[in-house]
Parts: C-alpha cells; sequence; structure tokens
C-alpha cells in the first residue's frame, strides 16, 4: 500500500524556486483559459491579449510601471511593519491622508518654485500619512489597542475625511460644483521623464527601495526591527526598545503610503478628488506577503500585479470579457502561487506502509 | 428624539447589525481554531448570489439560505486548502479569496440583476411582539433575525460545553500541546474553517434575502470587512459580538436617521460616526484592562511534517 | 470523455473567433464607471449600447468598472490608438483625461457624458433628467398626505441636487407646503443602506420615497411600509408593484443612434448637447394603478409645455434654503447655472454638505 508522506528540504531551493512559481502561474493561467473556453471566447486568444495589454508595447509598459509606482511605495510601507508583526492594514488611509497632505501644500503656496514646493508638499504628506501610522501605534503600545481594527477603522475614516474636504472647503469653484480641488500649479507638478509618460516618481521608488535595503541590511535599528519580527520577547531580553520601535515602524510605514499618496495626486492626477481613491493599500498588503517582505521581489510583484491589471481591462475591450473575469483570474493567481510556495519548503513522498 | 423615534432606531439596528453579525460569528469559529481569514468578504457576496439564485429557481427562501452557507462552506475551503494543505500565508489567502469571491459572484450574477426573488418577511412572534418597548424592538422581525438570536447562545455553549469546542479552542490557543495530547489539529481547523465559511455565507443570504431581496454586485458594501473588525472588538466572545454588531448597525442607522430629520452636520462627517465610535468604544474597553482574547496561535500555520 | 467534451468546445470557441474580421466596420467604444450589473447608471448606458451595436456596419465594445483617474485616462488612449472611430465616456470624471487625449487623436471622436469641456474632436452631452424629476415631483406630490416627501441621494453633486430641487418644484406646484427630506448615502449603488435611508425617511413621516440612487433598495422599503415610490434609471415597478407611482428613466438608445449616424455620414460636429425630453432622452414609466386620472392628465399637459418649450422648471422666482433669492421672478437659470447648482430651494430639508 502506498502513502504519501510530506518531508521538509534539507537545503534550499534556491534559484530554483522560480519554476514552482512558473509552473504555479501556468496552472492559473490553464484554470482561466477553461473558464474563458467555457464562455465560448478563444484561450489563446484571450491569454495572447491579456500579455500584449500589460506588458506587449512601449507604452503598455509604461502604463504598468504608472500603477506599480503607488502599489510598490504602500507595499513597502506595509512590508515595514509586516516585519516587526505589527498588522499595519491602513495603508489606503494613510494614502489618502497624504495625498490630502501634499494637496494642502499645493493649495496654499502654489507660487513657491518647485524645488521648494515639491519638498514641502513630500515632506508634509509624509508627516500626514505617519500621523495617521502613528496614532494606531500609540493605542496599542500605551492601551493594548489591537491594531487592525484601528488602522482597518481609521481607513474610513481617512476617506470621509478626504470627502469632506474635496466636497467642501477645498471644491474648485470652477468645476460646476463637483468634488475636486483646482488644478496644481506647475510649481506643484511632479514632471514626466522625458517623452515617456512615467513621472519622476519612479526614481522616487528606486532611491526608497534602495535606502529601505540599507536600513535593514547595515543600520543598527535595522538589526534591531529584524531581531524583534523574530522574537519579541528575546528581544525585549536583550534591551531593544520594543515600544519605540513599533511607534518607529508604524510612522514610516505610514509615510510611505503617504509619499504614494503625494505622487498620485501630484504626478498623475494633479488635483485631489474621491477617484484617487482606488484600493492600493489593500492591494499593497498581497503583494508584501506574496514577496516575502523584499524590496526587490516588492518591486517585481508590484510590476506583475499591475500589468495584470492593465491586460485585463485590453482583454475587457477586444474580448468582451466582463470586469470581474480580471478578479477571478487575480484570484486563481494569487491562490496557485501561494499554494506552489509549498513547494519551495516541503517535498512529497511515497512511502510503502508495511 | 423621543420614544416614537428610539424604537424604530433600536430595531433598525438589530436589522442592519444582523448580516454583520452572521459574518463576525462565522469568522469568530474560524479564528478560535488559529485561522485567519480575511476573505469575509468575498464569501459573503458568494453566499448572497447563492441564495438568491436558488430562492428564485426553487421558490424557496429556505433552501436558498441553507445554500448560501453551503456556498460559503465552499469558498472557504479553498482558503483551507491554500493554508492548511499548501502551508499558505492566510494573509495573502484570505485577501485572495475576497478578490476571487467579489469576481466570481459578479461573473455569474450579473445577468440576474434587476429582477427580485421571493424571500424573508416580517413574521411577528405570537405574545412577545405584543410586549410593550421589547416587542417592537426585539420580535418583530424576519425569522432570519430570530435565528440570529439564537446562535450566538449555540456558539457560547459549543465553546464552553462540548468536546468539540473546548479542542478546537486548544487547538486555537496551543496547537502543539493540543497535538502532543492526541488532538488532531488539521482535522479542527478544517472544521473551523468550514463552519465559519458557512455562517459567513448565511450572512450574505440575509442581504440577498431578507434585508433586500434583490442582487447586485457589491451587495454586501464592505460588511464582510466590518465582521473582521468586530470579531477583534468583540474579543472572540460571542456575547460581545452581539452587541458590536447592533452597535455598529444602530449607528449606521442613527445617522442615517439624523440626516432624514433635518441635520445641519455635513454627511462625510455624520459617515465617520460608526467607525469613530467603534475605536473609540474599543478604546475604552482596553482602558478598563480586559482581556482580549485573542487565540494565541491565530494566523500561525502548523507543519504538516510527521 | 469530459475532457474531450471540453477540448471541442475549446476548437468550437476559437473558429468563432477567427471567423469575424469584420471590414470597414465603425468601432465604437464605451467606458462604464461601474460594472453593468449595478443595475442603474451604467447598466442604462449599456442598453443604450446594445441599441448602437444592433446598428448596420457598427460594430462595439466597452469596458466597464474603470475608475476615474489615471486608470479612465489608459482606458480612453488605449481604445484610441486601437482605432476606435467614437468613444463614449459616460462618467464626469473622464472630462480631463478625455480632453487630453482628443488633443492627441484628431480623427477620433470623444464624447463625454456630464461634463462641460469640448474641443474640436471632443462634444459632450447630458440629459434633462431634471425635467422627468419634476413631472415626478407633481405625480409624488399630488399623492402625499403628510405633505413629507423624502428623496434618498447618492451624492451631493450638481446632477443629484439639480435632481432634488426640480423634483421640489414639481411638488410644490400640485402641493405648495410639501417638504422634500434628503438623506446622503454617499453610495451609488449599496441596496441595503439605501434602503435603510428610505426606512429613515420613513420613520421621519415621508409617505412618498423618491431616490437617486442605482439600486431599487429604497423602492423595497416603501413597498413593505405601504406608501409610495418613485424610482429611477429604468422601470422599477417589478420591486415594488403596490407602492410604484413611476420612474424617472433614462432612455440612451435614440441619442446614441444619432451620434454614430452623423459620425457616419460624417456630420458629426463638437458640441454641447443637453436633449431633454423633446427627444426622449429622458422621460417618466408608465403609471402605476394608483395614480389617479386627473393627476395623470395634469402631468400629461406639463409634459407637452416641457417639451414645447414653455416650461422651463428652473423659472423664478425661486428662493434658497435661507430664503435668499436666487432668480427673479421670471428669470431662467442658464444651462450654466444648472450644470453647477450647489444649493438647495426652499422647501428642502437637508443639507448639500
Amino acid at each position: 500500500m502506498q502513502r504519501y508522506r510530506v518531508v521538509k528540504r534539507q537545503e534550499r531551493l534556491g534559484w530554483r524556486s522560480c519554476f514552482v512559481f512558473l509552473v504555479a502561474i501556468g496552472l492559473s493561467l490553464l484554470l482561466s483559459a477553461l473558464l474563458l473556453a467555457l464562455r465560448g471566447t478563444s484561450p489563446l486568444e484571450g491569454i495572447l491579449v491579456l500579455f500584449k495589454g500589460g506588458f506587449g508595447t512601449r507604452w503598455a509598459l509604461e502604463d504598468c510601471l504608472l500603477k506599480a509606482i503607488p502599489l510598490f511605495l504602500c507595499s513597502l510601507g506595509v512590508s515595514i511593519a509586516f516585519r516587526l508583526q505589527i498588522w499595519n492594514i491602513g495603508a489606503e488611509g494613510q494614502f489618502a491622508l497624504g495625498a490630502v497632505g501634499a494637496t494642502w501644500m499645493a493649495l496654499s503656496f502654489p507660487d513657491l518654485p518647485a524645488f521648494i514646493l515639491l519638498p514641502l508638499m513630500i515632506a508634509m504628506a509624509c508627516a500626514a500619512g505617519g500621523a495617521w501610522g502613528f496614532i494606531p501605534a500609540l493605542l496599542r503600545q500605551k492601551l493594548g489597542t489591537n491594531e487592525i481594527i484601528v488602522t482597518l477603522m481609521m481607513n474610513y475614516i481617512a476617506i470621509q475625511l478626504l470627502d469632506y474636504l474635496v466636497y467642501g472647503v477645498w471644491k474648485d469653484p470652477t468645476s460646476f460644483g463637483f468634488p475636486m480641488t483646482q488644478t496644481f500649479s506647475d510649481q506643484a507638478i511632479l514632471g514626466r521623464m522625458g517623452t515617456s509618460s512615467i513621472h519622476w516618481g519612479i526614481v522616487h521608488c528606486l532611491v526608497l527601495g534602495i535606502l529601505f535595503w540599507i536600513f535593514f541590511t547595515f543600520t543598527r535599528t535595522g538589526f534591531e526591527l529584524k531581531a524583534c519580527g523574530d522574537s519579541v520577547r528575546a528581544s525585549r531580553y536583550a534591551g531593544i526598545p520594543y515600544d519605540r520601535l513599533v511607534i518607529l515602524v508604524m510612522v514610516l510605514s505610514g509615510a510611505l503610503a503617504g509619499w504614494a499618496g503625494f505622487l498620485e495626486a501630484s504626478a498623475t492626477i494633479n488635483r485631489l478628488q474621491p477617484s484617487i481613491m482606488v484600493g492600493y493599500g489593500y492591494t499593497a498588503i498581497v503583494v508584501a506577503w506574496l514577496a516575502r517582505l523584499n524590496p526587490l521581489q516588492i518591486g517585481i510583484t508590484s510590476f506583475l500585479l499591475a500589468g495584470l491589471r492593465v491586460g485585463v481591462e485590453n482583454m475587457q475591450l477586444d474580448l468582451q470579457v466582463p470586469a470581474a473575469y480580471g478578479n477571478i483570474m487575480e484570484g486563481l493567481i494569487l491562490l496557485t502561487v501561494l499554494a506552489g510556495g509549498f513547494f519551495i519548503h516541503y517535498r512529497i513522498v511515497m512511502v510503502k506502509s508495511a | 428624539m423621543n420614544q416614537e423615534m428610539i424604537i424604530p432606531l433600536l430595531a433598525a439596528a438589530i436589522v442592519s447589525g444582523t448580516p454583520i453579525l452572521y459574518a463576525t460569528l462565522g469568522e469568530m469559529i474560524t479564528e478560535k481554531s488559529g485561522v485567519l481569514n480575511l476573505g469575509v468578504e468575498g464569501i459573503m457576496i458568494v453566499g448572497s448570489l447563492a441564495a438568491f439564485l436558488v430562492a428564485k429557481f426553487t421558490g424557496s427562501p429556505v433552501l436558498g439560505f441553507v445554500a448560501a452557507g453551503l456556498a460559503g462552506l465552499c469558498i472557504a475551503s479553498l482558503h483551507g486548502v491554500v493554508c492548511l494543505f499548501f502551508q499558505g500565508n492566510q494573509v495573502v489567502s484570505g485577501l485572495a479569496l475576497t478578490i476571487f469571491g467579489t469576481g466570481l459572484a459578479n461573473y455569474l450574477g450579473t445577468s440576474f440583476v434587476g429582477i427580485s426573488a421571493p424571500g424573508f418577511s416580517a413574521v411577528p412572534i405570537p405574545g412577545l411582539a405584543e410586549i410593550p418597548v421589547i416587542g417592537p424592538i426585539f420580535f418583530q422581525h424576519d425569522p432570519l433575525v430570530y435565528v440570529s438570536y439564537l446562535l450566538p447562545v449555540c456558539l457560547w455553549i459549543f465553546f464552553h460545553n462540548t468536546r468539540f469546542g473546548l479542542g478546537m479552542r486548544a487547538v486555537g490557543e496551543y496547537p502543539e500541546a493540543a497535538s502532543a495530547a492526541g488532538v488532531n489539529v488539521q482535522n479542527y481547523r478544517w472544521l473551523g474553517i468550514l463552519a465559519g465559511g458557512f455562517c459567513i455565507g448565511l450572512g450574505g443570504a440575509y442581504l440577498s434575502l431578507a434585508y433586500t431581496h434583490l442582487w447586485t454586485n457589491s451587495l454586501t458594501g464592505g460588511r464582510g470587512w466590518i465582521a473582521v473588525a468586530l470579531v477583534i472588538f468583540a474579543f472572540w466572545r460571542p456575547g460581545r459580538a452581539v452587541f458590536g454588531a447592533y452597535l455598529f448597525g444602530g449607528i449606521m442607522a442613527l445617522q442615517l436617521r439624523m440626516q432624514a430629520t433635518g441635520t445641519h452636520l455635513p454627511s462625510s462627517l455624520l459617515l465617520m460616526l460608526p467607525y469613530g465610535l467603534t475605536i473609540i468604544v474599543l478604546v475604552l474597553s482596553s482602558l478598563k484592562r480586559e482581556r482580549t482574547g485573542a487565540p494565541a496561535a491565530l494566523g500561525v500555520n502548523i507543519e504538516p511534517v510527521d | 470523455m469530459r475532457f474531450m467534451k471540453m477540448f471541442a468546445l475549446f476548437l468550437a470557441a476559437m473558429a468563432v473567433t477567427t471567423a469575424h474580421a469584420a471590414d470597414k466596420e465603425l468601432n465604437v467604444g464605451f467606458i462604464y464607471v461601474s460594472p453593468i450589473g449595478d443595475a442603474g447608471y451604467s447598466y442604462a448606458h449599456e442598453q443604450g449600447r446594445l441599441v448602437v451595436d444592433a446598428m448596420d456596419g457598427v460594430k462595439t465594445s466597452y469596458v466597464e468598472a474603470v475608475k476615474e483617474g489615471p486608470d479612465s485616462e489608459r482606458v480612453i488612449l488605449n481604445m484610441a490608438r486601437k482605432g476606435y472611430d467614437v468613444i463614449f465616456g459616460t462618467s464626469f470624471g473622464y472630462m480631463d483625461p478625455m480632453l487630453k487625449v482628443s488633443k492627441q487623436f484628431p480623427k477620433t471622436v470623444f464624447m463625454h457624458c456630464s461634463g462641460f469641456k469640448q474641443s474640436d474632436n471632443m462634444g459632450n452631452y447630458f440629459g434633462r433628467m431634471y425635467q422627468a424629476r419634476y413631472l415626478a415631483g407633481m405625480v409624488a406630490g399630488s399623492m402625499s398626505k403628510s405633505k413629507i416627501l423624502g428623496y434618498v441621494a447618492a451624492f451631493p453633486i450638481p446632477e443629484v441636487i439639480r435632481g432634488i430641487n426640480a423634483f421640489t418644484l414639481g411638488a410644490q406646484e400640485v402641493n405648495p407646503d410639501v417638504s422634500v427630506r434628503v438623506v446622503w448615502t454617499k453610495t451609488w449603488y449599496d441596496p441595503a443602506t439605501e434602503k435603510e435611508a428610505a426606512k429613515s425617511l420613513l420613520d421621519a413621516g415621508a409617505d412618498v420615497i423618491a431616490q437617486h440612487q442605482d439600486s431599487p433598495g429604497p423602492q423595497e422599503a416603501a413597498e413593505e411600509k405601504g406608501v409610495y415610490s418613485i424610482g429611477y434609471n429604468s422601470d422599477m415597478s417589478t420591486f415594488a408593484p403596490k407602492a410604484h407611482l413611476t420612474s424617472a428613466v433614462w432612455n440612451w438608445g435614440p441619442y446614441y443612434t444619432k451620434v454614430v449616424n452623423a459620425v457616419k455620414n460624417g456630420t458629426w460636429k463638437a458640441e454641447s448637447a443637453w436633449p431633454g425630453m423633446d427627444e426622449d432622452i429622458v422621460g417618466l414609466s408608465p403609471f402605476g394603478p394608483m395614480v389617479p386620472e386627473d393627476v395623470k392628465q395634469k402631468v400629461a399637459a406639463k409634459k407637452a409645455e416641457i417639451i414645447a418649450g414653455t416650461e422651463k422648471v428652473f423659472t423664478g422666482p425661486i428662493k434658497d434654503q435661507a430664503g435668499t433669492v436666487k432668480l427673479a421672478e421670471g428669470v431662467t437659470a442658464t444651462d450654466e447655472e444648472m450644470l453647477g447648482m450647489t444649493w438647495f430651494i426652499q422647501g428642502v430639508v437637508g443639507t448639500t454638505k
């Protein structure tokens, strides 16, 4: 009689884990293709249109990068908190506050030169986003209030706050009453790179990503954070100031999401309006975990996920596939990739039982 | 605010709290076994569609209600496969489930938008419904509300007085110790995920069979996320979940009523109320240093190696 | 066996998609802000698209659930690059992205719904829904005994505010002391919350419920309470057979057909089009059996006046909530004033914030 047993792999798979990933993606694409065939759409054409729309042309790649930028920063932000096992699901609200902070500066000092105004907007965005991360951290450390619920509730509050501002005091008098601020002055707009549609935010992402890596690899605080993430109790014995670290990571986490909010408001929309909120903060959680909290992998994952979403639009247009199909596909890919991760750490062997 | 306003308000609090209550209790069962399932929103919407379609085509809301539970159970089982069998990260798996479930429901359901199906309507309980104040608040609702009254009691008894319930709590608190004592950890966790998914699906059914008698995209409107938050708010205790769900539903109903009676506050500020008050109540109970009661092994996978 | 079946299906599907290579067709693209399964606004536009799709020599496609902002710019660009001849963007927030893209693709025709900007190859359009709202208000005002009407509304934007004001004017026309209470839900389609909002209005004494929401949730609330209701977007009578008086409905088919024909014939010019009842873009769905004959006649007479252009709805004297005169005796609001309306008239209880 044959039985299956799960055995932990002795040596790490290293680069070969790519195969696991590819097989998982292949499986989910196969499932998605089956779904397409069931509704009478050609599956091969479908997958082709998807890839062409997401990665096939220069425009597609640019669109992908544009969409990946806010996703990357939000994920980077939440990943800092997750490293310390702080469950910050408030990136959405911190992003909103960042956009609000940046807009406040852009509307208050529209005539400052760009080299002063843009840094000022970034600073305010980070401060506002950071403050939105500071509150749940403080409540958590002082009162033991659970951060998941506080960050989640504060997302809703942040969105209502943003609404309140754009429906009220910040409403553009020339917008015919529609909820949006004035277009920012030229100095408050982060420009695009050369002839491409990509704005300079991509450079911000690169720099921040590298700083993030340096911080965790070379600094003392970075090391302490890693240690705390592994074992809170052990690190407390080692004299690491846990409370202060929690507050620090939440503020940093919020500041990065706030930075993303600044980029969206300044570079892509050029104003503040309610539709700036498209759920990057929630998607960021998925990205951060899929990427195992590693900055390079966060970059790659953000890009791939952005490509998937852009590609699905192309499928909608060319093949009349409903938007919901994109969600199904995304869900399937995430689930199979996640399940596939199992084979990186374990293998299944067959044993003959007596 | 006089009595004529307050009684309908409290009755409304119960009705709008009920779908959240079902989902909160479902998530609580799952979390008690040590598994975090963030897919509540996705499971709920699939449940609501299943309930609607089955009620539509069989003409029986009761069958629809059961179907919603089964559909919820099926979707939740994906979470079980990924997290229990393949050791996947519970946070991502749950979020993926929300994306998948929402997509699936919208994909299958779009052609059924704009029609109505048979559902439950209010059935006052003879005798109890005539009690002044209490009657109109608690006993003039649809049958699904009455079922939801019994559910927390059943859960409490289950967790405290049955072998299964105690085993499940042990698995959520000290899986290693439970395993050493001969408890099959994986089986209990499966039970937690499936039973939880069933309950969450019922919450979806409440929306499409009782609260309204129709189905549209995003019928759940974020209630699944509220349920996730309320489990924590309730300190993993069924009784407090009832309080949390009705409080949340009540404040939502209150802010709408404040508008209806002509307040001058901006609607954005009123809409912050339910969320802000949830935080405040949580902070107040933290001040009292209540034990939060989170299962110690929540979100931690158990290695399958034997 | 099962697998073979699947495979056959798979092959058949491939054959179908390669078969319909089209020549010289007019490609028309639509962009919707919500999924067509919202049962309301986007659904109404989708019905219009289906009419266009049935025309000879026209091929249509759509992208749904496109968020305003950068996502919409990408989708519009993508359509333009693919050589779509006409692109309809059906949400206010698509205005600026569309304007930007229209300059890069001067040969493509862009049509933006509900905005106010235009260029050489971008026109804008909307329907005078307020005319239908006014008539619906007359019906509601005639049927109300408590003199309180409830209005469940989505977001405080001019389109919605204009509708509430027109509804109130219509109700006041037949029932001068009537007041309209407004509850904002801050959601376009969340049936449960919208139903709860309607219930709160009923508890506050309203005996007719109107709505500017996509879902029929408020209709159900009225039906259960045994009072009357006015629907929106499409005929909502199936959800409240005993309560439903009428619905203010969109009918995009004729207008979209007209635009596409104009493009085909080469007669299209960028303009700001705001058709109303005269072109049948907006209207009332059939009355419920409880609406008395004299009310029907009054409404029919008013409708004729609106079509003839003698009734403009927003003609003074009109005061705002504070009693300030906004439109003096005999003055009619300009289209700009109506497009940018952010204040409630006297008789509305609620705030536009």
